[in-house]
């Protein structure tokens, strides 16, 4: 086993060991093949420094080293760094495997041939058994280019002694939130604890409102271009959210804070609940996690629920060098001995459904949940264009902020999309 | 053998020394400045092919709104940050005094350059922090509520610019701190035989001599505003809704997220020629006063 001791110093080596493949690559126009190419030895990159999940991976580079004799490198990289460097080490210099997120992220580097087609592993291991429909989130046209990890399942979040002593209960419906808004509000609590600073959870509220509202096909519609942001049907969807807006249902001044932040507010009890995934837990003290409760975003419209459900996975890249080692390794990681122990520290949703049962709560209440959902999206920023996301993103926090500015947004998100998928037929 | 060397040595050893920085610099800097003004010509997403647009980056960008909203902070990241020569110069000034503990003092000044920017950026994401920051509770202590500065979009740039101004003004007091040690005991004391003291003794024997240092000041401080990235990245992301955003930010979110490297390789060249003219007309002014001086 070879695999860097320090983290802190691998993210840094790792960016600049990427960097200077590249380089070399572009220096020697791709004659020049590095000499460990050669060698069996695999590299992964791991995007995360969570202690139990690198473990996880160390234990399954144990075990593919004493079934291959081959051996494996393991790289540390920070999670945002990596989103980043992906695209640098995928065209030059690419580890043998790699770690991203499944749906349309995956699809935009598949759609220019960076990953690997695995559909003979997934075939060979009868991996579509074990994986069920969570299996579409890392296909394309049919074929599988990578495993799917964890899930995250998004929704409200509450902490059951705050809502006792309070006399609070979750919100099911339309009616029941803006009771709930005001029951909140006269017991002195912010009703939702919110935090848009890094703009992202203000796009997860927009897929909330518009999975109840227009359902998921209209809003797959929405996302894959082929529908106007000035669309009627969005007019709903919006005048729900400024009706929240006005009723002071969000933290205010939430352009300030970060979701960590927002969420202290909610471990604190000054807020109600929050609206997010469940890695929400991380943000609060561990003596409020046990009480920690989910419940799903509330009905407004008589359709079935559909959730934003976003699944990481892992890859092989198209420009791996050692492609059948490569899997091998993820047979052994892949394992349900060394998967389960990969998902223990991080309280998210397994994507097989023969590994052990989970001992975490809200894992548990978020499995339950899953079954009565009759489809899932990813999340906006996963689901639709990076560039149109980006423009997405800013315009709903604009909007949380300034709700009479919808007309101008909504036309700027227009102009964007028209841009990007080209305009509609009419 | 010997004598090839005698008659070439005075070119060959100074053209030794200078390959590595000449090569460096041209490959770094020049090379892939000039890439960059030719990628802003073409629609491009990073990995796949170019497609030549002309001038279209150009057009878009002039009928951008983020665009005109980047050039105004800008340009207040620009005046405010002037601020930090004069208010660097004030505390030199004031820390050169013979004092006792004034070295404890110069070493408070000194740490904001110790800090990373990044570090400086969150600890005052920190104190601007509605309800728990320590700004909300100052104002709570007197019954009043902090307003939201990162929230408001027509205060959150110089809410940005003051956290970032902190280490500017320690950076100037530096040196100007060590052009003062160089001052010229003759001239002061020859001054002071001639009755200067106070207001006349600074502005007509000290500041002459620190013209030099001065003029360093003031150009590596309008380099630092007009490239100032990290901490807007730190503290806003751009937000809130872009209204923090300076060119180099708006170049950064463009390339990286919305993977549009064209257009974000367009800001950059605009960026660009902003300093090559804001510099070219500084070294011209630098080079007449010197002549002048001569």
């Amino acid at each position: 086993m070879s695999e860097t001791p320090r983290i802190q110093g691998a993210t840094r080596r790792t960016v600049i060991k990427s960097i200077g493949a590249g380089a070399a690559t572009m220096a020697f126009g791709g004659l020049a093949r590095p000499a460990f190419a050669q060698s069996r030895t695999i590299t992964i990159i791991f995007n995360s420094n969570t202690e139990g999940q690198i473990e996880a991976l160390r234990a399954a580079i144990a075990d593919f080293e004493q079934a291959t004799g081959a051996k494996a490198e393991l790289n540390l990289m920070d999670h945002e760094a990596n989103k980043t460097a992906i695209r640098n080490y995928l065209v030059a210099g690419a580890p043998d495997i790699c770690f991203w997120f499944s749906g349309n992220r995956m699809k935009a580097f598949v759609d220019r041939g960076l990953f690997d087609d695995i559909s003979d592993l997934v075939a060979d291991e009868g991996y579509a058994d074990a994986l069920g429909g969570t299996l579409s989130a890392v296909t394309v046209k049919s074929k599988q280019y990578g495993l799917p990890l964890a899930g995250t399942l998004w929704g409200n979040y509450y902490l059951k002694d705050v809502f006792d002593k309070h006399n609070l209960t979750p919100p099911t419906n339309w009616d029941e939130l803006m009771a709930y808004n005001e029951a909140a509000k006269s017991a002195g609590i912010t009703p939702l604890a919110f935090g848009s600073r890094e703009l992202w959870p203000a796009a997860g509220f927009f897929d909330e409102l518009n999975l109840r509202i227009n359902g998921l096909d209209s809003h797959m519609a929405l996302m894959d271009g082929k529908m106007s942001y000035l669309d009627p049907a969005l007019t709903a969807v919006f005048d729900h959210w400024e009706e929240l807006i006005k009723a002071g249902f969000f933290l205010e001044n939430h352009t300030s804070y970060n979701w960590q932040e927002a969420a202290a507010l909610l471990g604190q009890g000054k807020a109600g609940m929050m609206n997010l995934g469940n890695f929400l837990k991380d943000g609060l003290p561990a003596e409020a996690i046990p009480n920690l409760v989910f419940v799903p975003f509330p009905k407004i419209v008589d359709i079935p629920r559909y959730e934003d459900f976003s699944v990481d996975s892992v890859h092989i890249p198209a420009n791996s060098k050692n492609k059948e080692l490569a899997r091998e390794y993820l047979k052994a990681f892949y394992a349900p001995k060394n998967l389960s122990a990969f998902f223990a520290p991080t309280g998210q949703i397994p994507p097989r459904n023969d590994l052990p049962p989970n001992t975490d709560p809200l894992v548990n209440q978020a499995v339950e949940s899953l079954k009565t959902v009759a489809g899932t999206a990813q999340y906006y920023d996963r689901d639709t264009d990076p560039d149109m996301a980006q423009a997405g993103l800013n315009g709903f926090q604009e909007f949380m902020a300034k709700p009479e500015r919808r007309q101008d947004i909504l036309a700027r998100l227009e102009k964007t999309r028209t841009r990007i998928f080209g305009p509609l037929d009419a | 053998m010997s004598l090839i060397w005698r008659r070439h040595r005075t070119w060959v050893v100074p053209t030794l020394f200078i390959a590595p920085s000449i090569i460096l610099f041209g490959v770094v800097i020049v090379a892939s400045s000039l890439q960059s003004v030719w990628i802003s010509f073409h629609d491009w997403d990073g990995f796949g092919p170019m497609q030549w647009i002309g001038l279209g980056n150009y057009e878009e960008l002039l009928g951008d709104p983020q665009f005109y909203v980047s050039l105004k902070n800008n340009l207040i990241w620009l005046i405010i940050f002037m601020l930090a020569p004069p208010l660097g110069l004030a505390i030199a000034l004031l820390v050169n005094q013979q004092i006792r503990g004034m070295r404890i003092v110069k070493s408070l000044f000194f740490v904001p350059l110790v800090l990373a920017s990044v570090a400086v950026g969150i600890v005052f994401t920190w104190v601007y922090t509605p309800q728990f920051g320590l700004l909300a509770l100052a104002f709570s202590a007197f019954g009043q509520k902090a307003p939201a500065l990162l929230s408001d979009e027509h205060l959150v740039t110089f809410a940005i610019v003051i956290a970032a101004i902190w280490p500017q003004i320690a950076f100037c007091m530096v040196l100007y701190l060590a052009g003062i040690n160089s001052l010229s005991e003759d001239l002061i004391g020859a001054g002071r035989v001639d009755g200067a003291r106070g207001w006349n003794m600074l502005y007509h024997v000290v500041l002459p001599q620190l013209t030099q240092v001065t003029f360093i000041a003031i150009a590596i401080t309008a380099i630092g505003a007009l490239r100032s990235f990290d901490m807007i990245s730190v503290m806003t992301q751009g937000g809130p809704f872009g209204s923090s955003q300076v060119l180099a930010y708006q170049m950064y979110e463009q390339s990286i997220f919305s993977y549009r490297f064209g257009y974000g390789a367009a800001i950059a060249t605009i960026l660009f020629i902003i300093m090559l003219v804001f510099i070219l007309w500084y070294l011209s002014r630098i080079i007449r006063a010197e002549e002048w001086s001569n």
